[in-house]
């Protein structure tokens, strides 16, 4: 058997259409080459060699895709159009490397030296308080209204990297868990990592650090570049080590790439450890209620982990566990934000298309927070508000969930 | 012509976005639901607006270039496909609905407007659009027009035709015309009745006028597995016959139960069963419905249901519901490549034709899966099989021919809700003589005296509402001695069932 990189995931696709009106960008075209069913076409297609690697319009159309897989829930065939897209655009890679602007945003944002620098320096800007200010449409306007959006709130409990949680206000012996800290959330999220021990801390988890961990490797393998992410992979399992104990992710883009190591290189053991924070915390019946917190959440699920990890119910249980916080529902919510990794910077058209309806649905809601867990969506999610003049805030969902701990006077 | 100044006088009309004229772009063009038919439309145009489209007709017509209508592209007849000569109108950009008025339960919608939305809409005020077809989260109102789809619970409340109140059309050359009344009591013939099931030939629905209906109070579901497909049918039989009217009766046998339970829309259907049956009861008062629930649950199980459910609430009838909607394309799983027939048959046949569409599977080797609206006797046998392997494809066209004739042979028809469109041309004559299909096409004339739009897929009429107890041949043939189209007899007489835009 010839191995076809992942494009044998596509097979299945009877061509029924069910999928269309769950993809975002064809709801804004409505083309069907900017569809699910169309890229499938234009997948196999690029496979039989009826269409060329370099042919502009099959560049174009499967560019434009979000790889947000909201095709892949609907589809009653099973298709796997996550890995057929991977596929194809790894078949693409090798005959044209990624745009200038996609490698020199991989570089600046994950890899080990220079995204330290950019972080730091992406930090300082931050505190300054400017990018709030300056935030907006337009491509650099947006840029800043992303970077204001991962500024931790006022209230948020400032913690230091290692702030040991109340472990001990948890009946059982703590259990180990290992914590994934990831590149930009290592850099520009670090509160929400704080937000993430503590609560598992409440929740009799003892999470602890990992020496020689990278980058996940996503936004490499979304861009073609297979062979970067099998090498930050091959780093990851090496981190980790043997074992079974839990390694928890609270960014949804990342924990999706770690559970495809089993399909990336064969690390099916690493894989199956796996967990989002939310996973865990509602481990066993959890998480442990906290202390009122009167304010109006809406939850906007990440694509990575309502369709490619297929978790729908556990944020919401975590949100649960706050008294007196209201959820309000958000019409089409399992709609991608339009963020998808480096698309809202490699085609801001399009990431603004699919960005609109979802602003209009939280301009009827008005909620006061927005909840959603990925850095990338609490960044485009956060700018677009500041751009349409909204005011409500982007939280992850532990931070809240923290918030609710700290005055509940766990943390005591 | 397709000359490279009318693809650029389009690009002037809709703008260069929503013309494609890439290869790569038209390919994902090449198919609909039925994928065993292929064409690549030479342009493909996606017009903004009622006005734009009228526009771009009005400029093919000039070039006498012809054009075909497209909506979701989930026909199953290879209706809304074009080729090389012929340019492709894509509607899914007219997709607003323009007003939903709750107190005369009408809504105005336009043609991209996808089924599933419309209910949505319709559903704060305690209403909803009937007809619902299993693809209904992505088919348009105007591909339903077009087909007069039907689906599971057109049992009970009729098919699109009956829904239909009124239709802005736009004609072959561009004149735009208004059918119908949104009261739903026209002047004259059915024009509307004539409209609906005429996929594509007779111009493009713009703008569809529909009736919507209260939700039901009272809803029951069961779901009854039998271990024979004759059981089962002759269940049907019965619960037909005691004078209930179901809402929607449909029925699936065991290698469509396998695949859905495999599938992510897994609805609890029994594994082991050779087929089951799903039974939906509605009224407006939940006594009446309790009482025919317990009259059809004595039924199915005198007639040997091994097992019977009853669906516990909501959230459980939506389940067993979604399963049996989505069975289409879970049928993907059993292998590559799939064509379903859409055949009628007089209920009271149904046992005896599902034995010989056993045999005719056996005999060909073929996996063939039945779905289907068993209450009104419709069967949707399908054919999984993988075009790669050298000769198959043969056997699986020779399979389909003998099965649809094993269909008419009983009393049915070629097609109940899919239409003919390109697939189901080879049938025709099985059912028609040649002077009843010159008849049809003369009909088509009176609409497109060039046959310019949708070309070379045959109008079957077979939503005519009106007309079905006429001698269609003799009417036809007068019609096109006289040459003259609708509309233009509706600008002399504006009283006319067809009335030209602004004349109501
Ligand atoms: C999984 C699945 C399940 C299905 N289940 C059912 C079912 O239960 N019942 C049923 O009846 N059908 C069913 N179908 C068939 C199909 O969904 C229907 O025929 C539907 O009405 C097609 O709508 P569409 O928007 O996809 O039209 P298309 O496929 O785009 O077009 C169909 C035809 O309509 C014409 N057309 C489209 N729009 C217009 C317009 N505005 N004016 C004039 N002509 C137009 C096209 O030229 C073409 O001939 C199913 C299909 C699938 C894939
Ligand atoms: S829903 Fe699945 S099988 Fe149907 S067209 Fe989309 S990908 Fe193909
Ligand atoms: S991954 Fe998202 S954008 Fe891409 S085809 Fe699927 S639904 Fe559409």
């Amino acid at each position: 058997m010839i191995d076809r990189g992942g494009s044998e995931a596509l097979d299945t696709c009877v061509h029924c259409g069910f999928c269309l009106q769950a993809c975002p960008t064809f709801l804004a075209t409505g083309d069907e080459a900017d569809s699910p069913r169309g890229r499938i076409d234009l997948m196999r297609a690029l496979e039989t060699g009826e269409l060329a690697p370099d042919d502009p319009a099959l560049r174009l159309h499967l560019d434009r895709c979000l790889g947000c897989r909201g095709c892949e829930p609907v589809c009653p065939s099973g298709v796997g159009y996550g890995r057929g897209i991977e596929a194809a655009r790894a078949m693409l890679a090798t005959r044209r490397r990624p745009p200038a602007l996609a490698r020199a945003a991989l570089r600046a944002l994950t890899s080990p030296g220079p995204s330290r620098i950019v972080y730091a320096l992406a930090r300082m800007l931050r505190a300054t308080g400017i990018p709030r200010r300056l935030a907006g449409w337009g491509r650099f306007r947006f840029a800043m209204g992303m970077l204001a959006a991962t500024r931790p709130t006022r209230n948020a409990k400032r913690g230091t990297r290692n702030t040991r949680a109340a472990a001990s206000s948890a009946f059982r012996v703590p259990t180990s868990a290992l914590l994934f800290r990831g590149c930009v959330m290592d850099g520009l999220f670090s509160h929400v990592h704080d937000a993430t021990v503590r609560t598992l801390g409440v929740n009799g988890w003892a999470v602890g650090e990992t020496p020689g961990q990278v980058c996940c490797g996503a936004l490499h393998a979304h861009a073609g570049l297979r062979e970067e992410a099998r090498l930050l992979a091959r780093a990851n399992v090496a981190a980790f080590g043997e074992g079974d104990v839990p390694i928890v992710v609270n960014s949804a883009g990342c924990g999706a790439m770690l559970k495809e190591y089993g399909h990336l290189i064969g690390a099916a053991g690493f894989a199956a450890r796996v967990r989002d924070v939310t996973e865990l915390l509602t481990a066993g019946g959890g998480p442990r209620p906290g202390a009122p917190v009167d304010v109006q959440v809406a939850y906007d699920p990440p694509c990575h982990l309502l369709h490619a990890q297929r978790i729908a119910d556990e944020p919401l249980r975590v949100l649960g566990a706050i008294p007196v916080l209201r959820i309000v529902s958000l019409p089409d919510a399992a709609q991608c934000c339009g963020s998808a990794g480096l698309f809202t910077l490699l085609q801001p058209a399009m990431s603004r298309a699919v960005l609109a309806p979802k602003l209009a649905s939280l301009r009827t809601a008005a909620p006061q927070v927005v909840a959603t867990g990925n850095p990338g969506c609490v960044m485009q999610l956060g700018a677009g508000l500041a751009a349409s003049g909204l005011s409500a805030a982007v939280r992850h969902p532990v931070e809240l969930l923290d918030e609710s701990y700290g005055a509940a006077g766990y943390y005591a | 012509m397709i000359t490279a100044g009318l693809v650029e006088a389009l690009t002037g009309i809709v703008g260069a976005r929503h013309v494609r004229t890439a290869p790569a772009e038209r390919l994902t063009y090449a198919r609909d639901g039925l994928p065993t038919h292929r064409r690549v439309p030479a342009v493909v145009v996606l017009p903004g607006s009622r006005d734009e489209l009228a526009a771009v007709v009005r400029l093919l017509a000039a070039h006498d270039v012809p054009f075909v209508p497209r909506g979701a592209g989930t026909g199953l007849s290879g209706g809304a496909l074009a080729d090389g000569a012929a340019v492709l109108l894509v509607l899914t950009r007219l997709n607003r609905i323009l007003s939903l008025d709750p107190s005369n339960r009408v809504a105005v919608v336009e043609p991209g407007v996808v089924n599933a939305r419309l209910s949505a809409a319709a559903a704060p005020h305690g209403l909803h659009y009937a007809p619902d077809p299993s693809s209904q989260t992505a088919c348009t109102i105007g591909g339903n027009v077009a087909e007069n789809a039907g689906g599971p619970h057109c049992l009970k409340y009729g098919v699109t035709a009956q829904h239909v109140l009124a239709l802005e059309v736009v004609l072959a050359d561009g004149r735009v015309v208004e059918l119908g009344s949104p009261s739903g009591e026209p002047w004259g013939p059915d024009m509307v009745g004539l409209f609906v099931g005429s996929e594509g030939n007779f111009g493009i629905a713009t703008r569809i006028a529909v009736r919507l209906l209260p939700q039901p109070r009272a809803v029951r579901t069961l779901l009854a597995a039998f271990a024979s497909l004759r059981a089962a049918g002759e269940a049907v039989s019965a619960v037909i016959a005691s004078g209930i009217v179901p809402a929607a009766l449909e029925m699936m046998d065991q290698s469509c139960i396998r695949a859905v339970e495999d599938s992510v829309y897994a609805a609890g259907y029994p594994r082991d069963a050779a087929a089951v049956l799903l039974v939906e009861l509605d009224g407006h008062s939940d006594d009446a419905v309790v009482a025919e629930t317990e009259t059809v649950h004595g039924l199915l199980s005198a007639h040997g249901a091994a097992s019977i459910r009853v669906a516990a609430d909501a959230r459980e009838r939506e389940r067993l519901w979604q399963g049996r909607k989505k069975a289409f394309g879970a049928m993907g799983r059993l292998s590559r490549d799939l064509v379903v027939q859409d055949a009628v048959v007089p209920r009271s046949a149904l046992p005896e034709v599902l034995e010989a569409i056993g045999r005719i599977a056996a005999t060909y080797q073929l996996t063939v899966s039945n779905v289907f609206h068993a209450g009104d006797g419709n069967l949707h046998p399908n054919i999984s099989f993988d075009a790669r392997v050298p000769g198959l494809r043969t056997r699986v066209d020779a399979a389909s021919t003998e099965i649809m004739e094993a269909c008419v042979a009983a009393g049915g028809t070629i097609t109940g809700e899919h239409g003919v469109g390109l697939d189901k041309l080879r049938y025709m004559p099985l059912i028609f003589d040649a002077e009843s299909l010159a008849a049809m096409r003369a009909v088509r004339r009176v609409w497109d005296p060039e046959e310019r739009v949708n070309p070379g897929k045959v109008v079957p009429v077979h939503a005519c509402r009106e007309w079905s107890g006429l001698r269609i041949a003799d009417r036809g043939l007068r019609i096109e001695q006289q040459a003259r189209s609708p509309a233009q007899s509706a600008i002399d007489n504006p009283q006319s069932a067809i009335a030209p835009r602004g004349a109501r």
